[in-house]
């Protein structure tokens, strides 16, 4: 399979002949992060702080600089639909056409980042299966522009009336399944291991450094300050407000303090879900889950890992994270999936976590849990298999285990049963093998429209 | 060998032996420039004696990866069964990689020069993840673009939906 072809130029653009740019402040709405951490290194430098001559001077070259490289960027960025697809041609250096076709495009949604909101603009983010991120962002319109732009491109790639429908859901939001308050989501953080070793370091560090008279420079408190500061932004700011509610198409999430981000889940397209138990969250009954989508392109955070999937419940009861599993995976329940431990010969390859290790399965899915500090449980369903994988090392040969690996598409999950006896390994292998193509059977035949 | 990475119930296809040619011709040419370097460099500094004994040391490990190469190339087999694909390898890592023809995404076909040259060539079958890991080196052009033929051809047969 390659990508489709590019139109040929024969064939006249339906809208735009020779494309359009973006809007004008485009660059500046990109770019202003860069200006503010410019403008900080500069004053915080002493050497230019003595010298604010030279600082001016090079906060201005930086500024200019930015801004024509800014400028040449959006000049030699332009979009116009064609007759299929909507074409994106970008770059001064290396020119790059990317082509995404209509019938490509899962859904699009309009975002509005903070301070895209200020300007009163947006952008515009594609799903595409199987694309990255960034793949599907078309950044920036004002916001009326990119409303009508996402309503004609959803009706060319689904027809009026989804397009229609979809607008009304836009409007009127469904009543919330779950709201998950803003107290439990700082407590969890504030909980987290990342959090609570950054801050044990930091304290350690201020209290080396006033008490102790030993001097390790605060600089080294700089990237520990961004550990406790960085987790609790993200959370507390990012997921603001978390919001799961249900439409025709599936859950829709929405969270975020300043930068409100709304996601839809289509129930076909989740591939598998991970709960993660950090050690004090399963103290209190919290976790967190998230899940794999096909084609998640949109709807992130910008700098975030394409790998993450999406957010399904940032922390949540164990009554809440039972009600949202039995939403996404009808008729699952967790509790009644018995999970075969590893043999205890394990304890050689991992010493504490192989009582954690354990798998087990149903005629829906395949579970594996593992890890004794941060447990984290992978559910991936049968017919979503994309592969499955035995593998020995060499020191699990002399100890006659293996790994079995249950390969869906990327996403947060890693299902791998790790450290089984090999001859249950094999056995498994080939149980799982038979289970994907009997679950995507029996799926085949209650949809038959679906491929 | 044990038939746990290779079910006796299917019919295993080995790889050609010239995939061990070619990789003892390339560990060939890394080992001899190793070798050289190792022999001119020890013996301008300390003496020819230890120039030569790199070379030995060099011309063992040469030898023990000749074994080597052989045991693995020996481990490399696949099989068709009716909805999957089957890949089996290694000696000392061991993997088994059970691919359903339905999730195949698209079949790569590589060969380099020296695998051009001794007449050999690679199958990559990738799925929609990267963590799948089927592939068949080692294989003849003409069974190489069978196998390529056969492979889309089925997968467009039993595509399944993500």
């Amino acid at each position: 399979m390659t990508e489709p072809a590019p139109v040929p130029p024969a064939q006249p653009p339906v809208v735009e002949q020779m494309g359009a740019r973006l809007h004008p402040l485009t660059p500046f709405v990109k770019g202003w992060g860069y200006f503010v951490v410019a403008a900080f290194a500069l004053v915080n430098n002493e050497g230019l702080r003595s010298n604010l001559e030279v600082a001016g001077i090079g906060l201005a070259g930086v500024l200019v600089g930015g801004i024509l490289l800014g400028a040449l960027s959006w000049w030699f960025t332009k979009w116009q639909l064609t007759e299929d697809a909507i074409r994106v041609d970008s770059g001064f250096l290396f020119r790059r056409t990317r082509i995404i076709r209509f019938d490509r495009i899962q859904a699009i949604d309009v975002a509005q980042p903070f301070v895209a909101r200020l300007f009163g603009m947006a952008e515009l983010r594609m799903d595409v299966a199987g694309g990255g991120k960034s793949d599907g962002k078309l950044s920036y319109f004002k916001y009326a522009e990119a409303g009508q732009l996402r309503t004609i491109l959803l009706v060319r790639a689904k027809g009026e009336q989804v397009a229609q429908q979809q607008d009304q859901e836009q409007q009127n939001e469904a009543p919330p399944l779950l709201v998950v308050p803003t107290n439990r989501l700082l407590g969890a953080t504030l909980l987290s291991s990342t959090v609570l070793g950054s801050a044990g370091a930091l304290i350690w560090l201020i209290v080396a450094t006033m008490v102790l008279d030993f001097h390790i420079g605060l600089f080294a408190g700089l990237p520990l300050l961004l550990g406790v500061v960085q987790p609790i932004w993200k959370q507390v700011v990012g997921n603001h407000g978390f919001t799961l509610s249900q439409t025709d198409h599936g859950l829709r999430t929405k969270r975020g303090l300043f930068d409100v981000q709304r996601q839809t889940i289509p129930p076909g397209r989740v591939q598998g879900l991970l709960i993660t138990e950090p050690l004090i969250w399963r103290l209190l009954g919290w976790s967190r889950v998230e899940l794999d989508i096909a084609g998640v392109a949109g709807g992130q955070e910008d700098g975030e890992s394409g790998n993450e999937g999406a957010q399904l419940l940032p922390v949540g009861e164990r009554g809440e994270v039972a009600a949202v599993l039995a939403r996404v995976l009808p008729g699952f329940n967790l509790d009644a999936i018995d999970l075969q431990r590893a043999p205890e010969r394990a304890k050689w390859l991992r010493p504490i976590g192989w009582r954690y290790l354990a798998y087990g399965a149903d005629e829906q899915v395949f579970v594996t849990t593992a890890g004794w500090i941060s447990r984290r449980t992978s559910i991936v369903l049968h017919h979503k298999t994309q592969s499955v994988r035995l593998a020995q090392g060499p020191i699990q040969r002399r100890l006659n285990l293996a790994n079995v690996h249950i390969d869906t598409p990327q996403g947060p999950t890693n299902a791998v049963a790790l450290h089984r006896s090999a001859e249950e390994a094999a056995w498994l292998t080939q149980a799982q093998a038979h289970q994907a193509r009997q679950a995507r059977q029996a799926i085949e035949s209650t949809r038959p429209d679906q491929s | 060998m044990d038939d746990l990475f290779a079910p006796s119930d299917v019919s295993w296809t080995p790889v050609s032996p010239q995939l061990a040619s070619v990789r003892r011709v390339s560990a060939a040419i890394t080992a001899g420039v190793f070798g050289i370097a190792a022999l001119l460099a020890l013996g301008m500094t300390l003496g020819w004696l230890y120039g030569v004994l790199g070379l030995v040391v060099i011309a063992a490990v040469f030898v023990w990866s000749w074994v080597l190469i052989g045991r693995n190339q020996r481990s490399w087999k696949y099989a068709e069964r009716e909805d999957e694909l089957m890949v089996s390898h290694g000696i000392l890592f061991r993997e088994l990689v059970v691919v359903p023809y339905g999730r195949m995404q698209f079949v790569d076909v590589a060969a380099g020069p020296l695998e051009r040259a001794f007449g050999i060539a690679t199958v990559e079958l990738h799925t929609a993840t990267p963590a799948t890991d089927a592939k068949i080196p080692g294989l003849h052009p003409d069974e190489a673009a069978r196998l390529r033929d056969r492979l889309s051809a089925l997968g467009q047969a039993q595509a399944w939906g993500l």
